[in-house]
């Protein structure tokens, strides 16, 4: 048995010192450690060994393992460092005339979504703006109408970033959890009245499942004027939930909360699926609650430098991935971020 | 906060429940569940801490059905020791209030021979209606007591408290405590503490301790009923994990007047269990500061956009027991002096209670009306036109748009050779929900070829996908980074991907004029992330803008994709 195992260590290292390629590389590895691999098949014939010669032999199989384990990969490493070299020698080759390949391309459901909305509220004169990810507590909560430790904050479960190196205090740095980080920065940056709209990434701290996404966009409006009411929010909600999911949809207002908005409001679609007569999708309530919104607060306005006895706001929320999973009666919240090609070319 | 039914229909005269089901959402706030013994109301971030209580929600239901609550509110003279007072024999117990600023109001009452034992049955419906599970009698009252007035209470067993005297300070570095779960705390300095001379008893409004727990052969309580600093309190809650039915009502607010109630209503039901008040401490400066703000017709009609009266304003918040006082000198501008009921901590301000006046009025029945005034001027809008159009060009050329999250996973971070010592350069998470989650993307193109990988293994065979979305580079000054960028990523199963990648390329330059110049690259790839010289430089007007390249074996080796890739990244803001 010894001399088997001896015999079968030189045999292998030999042949894969001398293996031309990876693919030889691959059949040499079956051939050793596959199902009917000679490595594999061996402890069968342990069996008939006596208790001092199986002490002896246990090790030097240990040993054949381990040793042909790493030939094969130093074996595989310097035959990539060879091809690696190979293709250095290659040169910048670029058929320039050609055409590329005739695919069908797909937009992300998102951002087909997404599009629609932006084209429903530019038409109403909103525009778009940008507002960082990365954010400061302040942006984020504290101008927002959220000291430190308002229990307001539990709706927003935040992820940090260490922000030290970049003259932050611990948690004065962070993902911002909503689109609402904007509301302020408009406000410094432009004199009312303005129209603005918002969308892009927000994140927070939650563990995956179906119904879960730490990473999620969110759509705002923040929009600042003379004279501005919770009528007109039930109008820019209509109009919004009309063009989605069509002109029969009734749309209303109930009573929400926001630490920066006063009043605030929930903004509710009769079910899609039982035209309000309550299915298992809408808790049996007949109405599904599809965005939030309110008048934008006094507060906030000041600390954006608006007067609040001139001006009102509104500001209004919707998710998209919420909303275009209802749409395409989409089940997993995951599969939107999942990277799944098949997925991303049904659209 | 679990309502329970059958307590409600005690509170308050209650018809028919289906009304009281429906109308809690449209004039209150959202209901999570509704059972045949309970109504769930989603408290989550909401501020109205009056509806942690079953007597703040028999007021609100009373109001938004038109009907009464059946309760009466007590009066200074009504209250068990202004009467226990005229006897003599009430001894003061000794209470030391460390840090009173931390704590308004405490109150300390000591009541001898209970007897502990089960609960009667209805005590355990109305618990277990409102979630919380029965213990005995003696704990059960603290429980009751809290869902009825919303003010926590804690009973310790006055055989294991030292001399009877109680200390409230903060824990002393070190300190730890068994909290009643049977979990070992430590404590930190910040935490206020309920102790005796020798030892700590619980966490000030958090949880009490192990060690003064009633049990069975408990005979004499110190009833405990406080104020505590919601911030100071907040912390320590927040830094143990540790949220109870009674921290959740500390940080929403309390008031002195619902703590005397609440004291009160607690030592009576502890006499009628035979107990016997033999000491008593109310000690704190607390006094409630009633709320007043002012309300206008005009701006409650102007915010609403709806032409309530002045009538329905009035019956609208007297019935939400707001006290109005009409306060106009001018002729038809209508001006109130509005005093919000002492358990309505959440009214601060005129738009308060112009949120209140919309409830009351149905806030369903706010008719929609068109976006008054011109829309402004037009502000600059190239950077999302230009990631609109490009999305549409790509698809059109036969990309497939991809969304990767902003984070690096670890394979990825492994693939592009970051170590410890280099992921420096890297935003980190402070908080990641894993490793997963913890660095944040500084290029797109890793992503796409982490997406490639995925689904070589489902199958695929021709790959061409692209992204747009926000990176955060690493910055020499350290200051924070964060961009829109563009990228490609093409797997076309060829040996030369980059030669198609160049073609999309030109295509999309010349359709979208960006007039981006390509120069093959001459100088070597210091991290060796790509072929050296299938590698690409761009530029506009003479300034670099990205570049595209073969990725290098070695780092698809990583990834374990066997094909070869072509990559493009193309910082967009260098292109506005």
């Amino acid at each position: 048995m010894e001399e088997k195992i001896k015999q079968i260590q030189q045999e292998y290292t030999k042949k894969i010192e001398e293996a031309k390629s990876l693919a030889n590389l691959d059949e040499l590895f079956l051939e050793v450690f596959g199902k009917n691999g000679v490595v594999t098949l061996l402890p069968k014939d342990f069996a008939s060994l006596s208790v001092d010669e199986k002490k002896t032999v246990g090790p030097l199989f240990n040993q054949l393992k381990t040793t042909l384990e790493q030939t094969l990969a130093q074996a595989r490493l310097a035959l990539r460092e060879e091809e690696y070299q190979k293709r250095e020698e290659e040169t910048l080759v670029l058929d320039k005339k050609a055409e590329p390949k005739k695919r069908t391309g797909h937009l992300h459901p998102l951002t087909q979504f997404e599009k629609d909305i932006v084209k429903i509220f530019a038409e109403m004169g909103f525009q778009q703006f940008d507002a960082p990810e990365v954010d400061s507590d302040y942006y984020n909560f504290e101008v927002l109408n959220m000291h430190s430790q308002h229990p307001a904050r539990d709706l927003w479960d935040t992820l940090y970033i260490e922000g030290e190196k970049y003259g932050y205090k611990p948690g004065q740095l962070l993902l911002r959890t909503h689109t609402s980080n904007s509301q302020v920065r408009i406000m410094e940056q432009f004199k009312p009245p303005f129209r603005m709209m918002i969308i892009d990434r927000c994140f927070r701290y939650e563990n995956l499942d179906a119904r879960h996404e730490h990473t999620f966009d969110q759509f705002e409006l923040v929009y600042v004027d003379k004279g501005l009411s919770m009528a007109n929010l039930q109008y820019l909600s209509e109009q919004f939930l009309k063009k989605i999911f069509g002109p029969e949809i009734k749309v209303r207002l109930k009573p929400g909360y926001y630490p920066f908005t006063e009043p605030s409001a929930g903004i509710q679609g009769e079910c899609i699926f039982c035209k309000g007569k309550g299915c298992k999708i809408c808790g049996g309530v007949g109405w599904l609650e599809l965005a939030g919104a309110g008048m934008i607060h006094p507060n906030v306005l000041k600390n954006g430098g608006i007067d609040p006895n001139e001006y009102s706001g509104i500001a209004w929320g919707v998710g998209p991935l919420r909303m275009a999973m209802l749409k395409w009666g989409i089940e997993d919240i995951r599969t939107f971020l999942s990277g799944d090609l098949k997925f991303l070319e049904k659209f | 906060m679990k309502v329970s039914k059958d307590w409600l229909k005690e509170l308050v005269e209650i018809k028919d429940m289906l009304q009281v089901e429906t109308l809690l959402p449209l004039r209150t706030i959202s209901t999570k569940d509704v059972t045949s013994d309970y109504i769930e109301l989603d408290m989550k971030g909401y501020n109205r801490a009056d509806l942690l209580s079953m007597r703040g929600v028999a007021y609100e239901v009373a109001a938004i059905l038109d009907s009464e609550v059946t309760f009466t509110e007590p009066e200074v003279k009504d209250y068990i020791w202004t009467q226990l007072a005229e006897k003599a024999d009430l001894k003061k117990l000794h209470v030391v209030l460390e840090n009173p600023q931390l704590v308004p109001m405490y109150c300390v009452v000591k009541i001898e021979g209970l007897k502990v034992g089960p609960s009667e049955k209805e005590w355990v419906k109305k618990l277990a209606d409102c979630g919380v599970r029965s213990i005995n009698n003696v704990a059960d009252i603290t429980n009751l007591v809290m869902l009825e007035y919303g003010q926590p209470l804690h009973a310790f067993d006055a055989s294991e408290v030292t001399e009877e005297t109680i200390y409230v300070r903060n824990a002393k570095k070190g300190e730890k405590l068994e909290t009643l779960d049977g979990k070992n705390r430590e404590l930190s300095e910040e935490d206020l503490l309920i102790a005796d001379p020798e030892k700590a008893l619980g966490i000030a409004g958090v949880m009490g301790g192990k060690n003064s727990e009633i049990t069975d052969q408990t005979s004499t309580i110190l009833l405990e009923a406080a104020i505590f600093d919601p911030i100071s309190l907040r912390r320590t809650s927040q830094r143990l994990g540790l949220t109870s039915e009674a921290s959740k009502r500390f940080y929403h607010g309390l008031t002195k007047k619902r703590l005397l109630q609440a004291l009160d209503a607690a030592i009576r039901r502890y006499q009628d269990l035979g107990g016997t008040v033999t000491g008593l401490t109310i000690s704190g400066g607390l006094e409630d500061t009633p709320k007043e703000t002012y309300l206008t017709l005009t701006k409650t009609q102007d915010l609403i956009g709806v032409k309530v009266t002045r009538d329905e304003v009035e019956k609208f918040l007297e019935k939400l027991h707001f006290q109005l006082k009409e306060t106009t000198e001018e002729k038809d501008y209508i001006k109130w002096q509005v005093g919000a009921p002492y358990w309505r901590l959440d009214i601060d301000i005129q738009e308060d209670l112009i949120e209140e006046v919309a409830r009351m009025y149905g806030y369903e029945k706010i008719p929609p009306q068109p976006l008054p005034g011109t829309p402004p001027a037009k502000i600059d809008q190239k950077l999302f036109e230009l990631v609109s159009s490009l999305k549409e060009t790509l698809a059109a050329e036969g990309l497939t748009e991809a969304q990767t999250y902003s984070f690096y996973t670890t394979k990825v971070l492994q693939a592009l050779g970051f170590n410890e010592e280099n992921k420096a350069i890297l935003v980190k998470v402070a908080n990641p929900i894993s490793s997963e989650t913890e660095y944040l993307r500084m290029n797109l193109w890793p992503n796409l070829v982490e997406f490639i990988d995925k689904n070589l293994r489902r199958g695929a065979e021709d790959i061409a996908i692209f992204e747009v979305g926000k990176i955060f580079p690493p910055n020499p000054d350290n200051k924070l980074e964060e961009k829109f960028a563009f990228s490609i990523a093409l797997m076309n199963g060829t040996d030369n991907p980059l030669s198609e990648l160049y073609q999309i390329f030109q295509k999309v330059n010349k359709k979208l004029s960006l007039k981006i110049e390509d120069k093959p690259n001459e100088q070597t790839d210091p991290l060796g992330l790509f072929h050296s010289k299938r590698f690409i430089r761009l530029s506009l007007d003479g300034k670099p803008v990205g570049g595209m390249a073969e990725v290098h074996p070695r780092v698809l080796d990583q990834y374990g994709i066997k094909n070869r890739v072509a990559i493009l990244e193309i910082d967009l803001s260098k292109l506005l």
